[in-house]
């Protein structure tokens, strides 16, 4: 049995993977680097004698997808399936191109429901763990990061809605709306709130990783700062919003 | 995704003589290595900032942090090779390999030092000896270059841009992998021996009459004329008897964190000088130590160098011949007397290699020292370079960050070679740091 990580290469992704295969777990690692991969499966093969595929794909395309990922005997061989996969884009904004709106969408919700809705369909008596990874870009709509914020926000509704799946009993799904991490996402940036650590939250990702029903923020304040932005006005925040950037 | 992050920071060499504000990026993939040195004009590499001279940065230079680079690709036990990513610090790659029995000698002394760095500036451990600079466990480089792309280096490929990037301060491009030629390492404790003298000069005598393959050098208290020299050799061999297994090194990141004032003076040396002298006298000739207090003997003693306060120190390498020693000795006395600079450590070791381009190696002894930073050990310094040119003194342009461009092209005959290489292979000059502005290179 083995565990599942798109887009494993970096930041979270990788953290998950040295954590997993220190805990002796087999893994499939995919992105879309295929160097990124060969570098970070000799490591961890190397270092914790666990056995590691890797499968280089370009996770916005539905036909990548189906072509290298979707395999019936491999997802029945799967413990579990992690998405820390995310793709940022510079101008995030209403003049986005196309193309760049399509990855955006595919890469932060479509393609994670596609594969989901695949192994759903290839459940074979194991427990299937699905971790997905949210971002409070989600928590309210801005000007910035405006198409990555609301892909991420679907699919906190979409993992919401599989909590209602009557296959609940033969899968794990858990959701972390996650704050900046000290990735290279957040590399240089003047955050006022402290970033969390990639290898912390993999630490809890594993620990969590046989519970049933799991949704939370990391870092944890975060669960605070939501209840207060859930609290208040949305016309009010704009209103703070504008202040602020002034 | 690929965001081109970058942070704006200050930064300082290690020896606080150099301060600038400088831009970071910190790639974590290979697409976005390329990408960042696609998008810049001028790189430098930087692994753990630790360097005495500041060799990995400089004004409106881009710096590569090349941390997240610390994978091992490859181990061979029977071939006895390791390849590993650039960014690995000494304490990750040990951890690995002496698991396995097996290591490399050339260390350099501080654990969080990354293994690129450690090339970039051929580094050389304590028993540099016996073993040379770490030029010698390298069996190939894998070199990304922003405009020569990726490059294979060896002795069989490229060897002219291999033998230009050992010790070549990280300007012919950003080293990326790493083979070694591993070495086997039966225990990872230690049977420290000491021997007392009363000068340099006979230490001079002493380790030049070695010849094992032990790991020797020598302490010196150097805070007065009189007596002055008077120390202590101290001498390495690896304990085969009293074998243990090894159990893996804890990170304990140490602060490495200049005090608001200096706490070293004339007088707080001389006193710690005295006691370590008789502490060291007193205690048994001969005792077992742990792998980290042998190689890594400033590991847990970050005190000494944040003592300097934030205005920092000079250290000073030489390489000098054995025929040369007491001459050298004798002026170095006579100037010491004339500007009275606060030296506080001195130390010998024997060195063996073949001098060429940067490199600083050669088969002479090695002089370390370093001085409170005033305008007397500024003009005893001035003094130093004059002595290295009448005795022909190799200085080293990783510690000393002060060494002016004239004493450079004096000092290392192979510097030309090195700069015409270099533009050769490079005629946009992209990889550029404060020191290869201030040496024209």
């Amino acid at each position: 049995m083995s565990y599942l990580i798109i887009g494993a290469s970096s930041g979270l992704g990788r953290a998950l993977a040295e954590k997993f295969a220190k805990e002796k777990k087999n893994l499939i690692i995919v992105s879309r680097d295929e160097r990124d991969l060969t570098a970070l499966k000799a490591d961890i093969e190397i270092k914790y004698n666990v056995k590691v595929e890797k499968i280089p794909l370009d996770f916005s395309s539905f036909n990548e997808i189906n072509q290298k990922l979707l395999k019936e005997k491999m997802f029945q061989n799967l413990s579990g399936i992690l998405f820390p996969v995310g793709f940022m884009h510079e101008k995030d904004n209403f003049d986005i191109s196309e193309e760049d709106l399509k990855k955006l969408t595919f890469t932060n919700y479509l393609s994670i429901v596609h594969t989901i809705n695949y192994a759903r369909k290839c459940l074979n008596k194991q427990k299937l763990s699905i971790v997905g990874f949210g971002s409070v870009s989600g928590l309210i709509g801005r000007n910035l990061n405006m198409n990555y914020a609301a892909a991420k926000r679907s699919l906190e509704s979409f993992f919401e809605s599989m909590s209602f799946d009557e296959k609940l009993k033969d899968m794990n799904i858990q959701f972390y709306t996650l704050g900046y991490l000290d990735t290279n996402l957040a590399f240089g940036k003047d955050l006022i709130l402290p970033k969390g650590s990639t290898q912390k939250l993999a630490k809890i990702v594993y620990q969590n990783i046989n519970v049933n029903l799991k949704k939370t923020f990391y870092p944890y304040f975060w669960n605070i700062i939501a209840v207060f932005l859930k609290l208040l006005p949305f016309l009010f925040l704009i209103k703070l919003y504008k202040i602020l950037i002034k | 995704m690929e965001l081109n992050n970058t942070e704006k920071k200050e930064i300082c060499s290690f020896d606080k003589n150099i301060v600038r504000n400088i831009l970071v990026a910190k790639p974590d993939k290979y697409k976005l290595l390329e990408t960042i040195s696609h998008r810049n004009r001028e790189i430098i590499n930087t692994g753990s900032s630790l360097s005495y001279s500041p060799l990995s940065f400089g004004e409106d230079i881009i710096c590569l942090d090349f941390k997240k680079f610390n994978r091992i690709l490859d181990f061979n036990k029977n071939e006895k090779t390791i390849t590993v990513e650039a960014g690995i610090t000494l304490i990750q790659f040990l951890n690995f390999t002496l698991k396995h029995n097996f290591w490399i000698p050339q260390l350099p002394g501080y654990p969080s030092i990354t293994l690129g760095g450690a090339i970039a500036t051929n580094a050389h451990g304590k028993s540099c000896s016996t073993h040379g600079t770490i030029r010698n466990s390298i069996k190939s480089i894998l070199l990304f270059h922003k405009i020569n792309g990726w490059m294979n280096l060896s002795e069989k490929e490229n060897k002219e841009i291999f033998d230009l990037t050992i010790g070549g301060l990280g300007l012919t491009g950003t080293i990326v992998k790493i083979t070694f030629n591993l070495t086997n390492i039966e225990n990872t404790l230690f049977i420290t021996k000491k021997k007392k003298i009363k000068s340099v000069e006979e230490c001079n005598k002493v380790i030049s009459n070695y010849n094992n393959s032990s790991y020797f050098y020598s302490w010196h208290k150097a805070d007065n004329i009189k007596n002055f020299g008077e120390g202590i050799i101290f001498e390495n061999i690896i304990d085969k008897k009293k074998i243990i297994d090894f159990k893996g090194f804890k990170d304990k990141n140490y602060k490495l964190k200049p005090f608001l004032f200096p706490v070293w003076n004339k007088l707080s040396i001389k006193l710690c000088n005295l006691l370590y002298l008789y502490l060291n006298r007193l205690s048994t000739e001969e005792k077992t130590e742990s792998f980290l207090k042998v190689i890594f003997p400033f590991y847990s003693k970050e005190s000494y160098f944040n003592f300097f306060g934030n205005n920092g120190f000079t250290e000073s390498q030489l390489l000098i011949s054995e025929s040369k020693i007491n001459d050298f000795m004798s002026e170095f006395k006579n100037i010491f007397k004339i500007h009275k600079p606060t030296i506080t450590l001195f130390s010998l070791k024997k060195m063996s290699g073949e001098q060429s381009y940067l490199r600083f190696e050669d088969n002479k002894v090695c002089l370390t020292f370093d001085l409170i930073k005033n305008n007397s050990s500024n003009n005893f310094m001035n003094e130093i370079d004059n002595l290295c040119l009448k005795y022909q003194i190799l200085p080293s342009i990783i510690k000393d960050s002060r060494i002016p461009k004239n004493i450079f092209d004096k000092t290392y005959r192979y510097a030309n070679d090195f700069r015409e290489k270099l533009n050769k292979f490079d005629k946009k000059r992209v990889y550029k740091s404060e020191v290869s502005k201030r040496l024209e290179l």
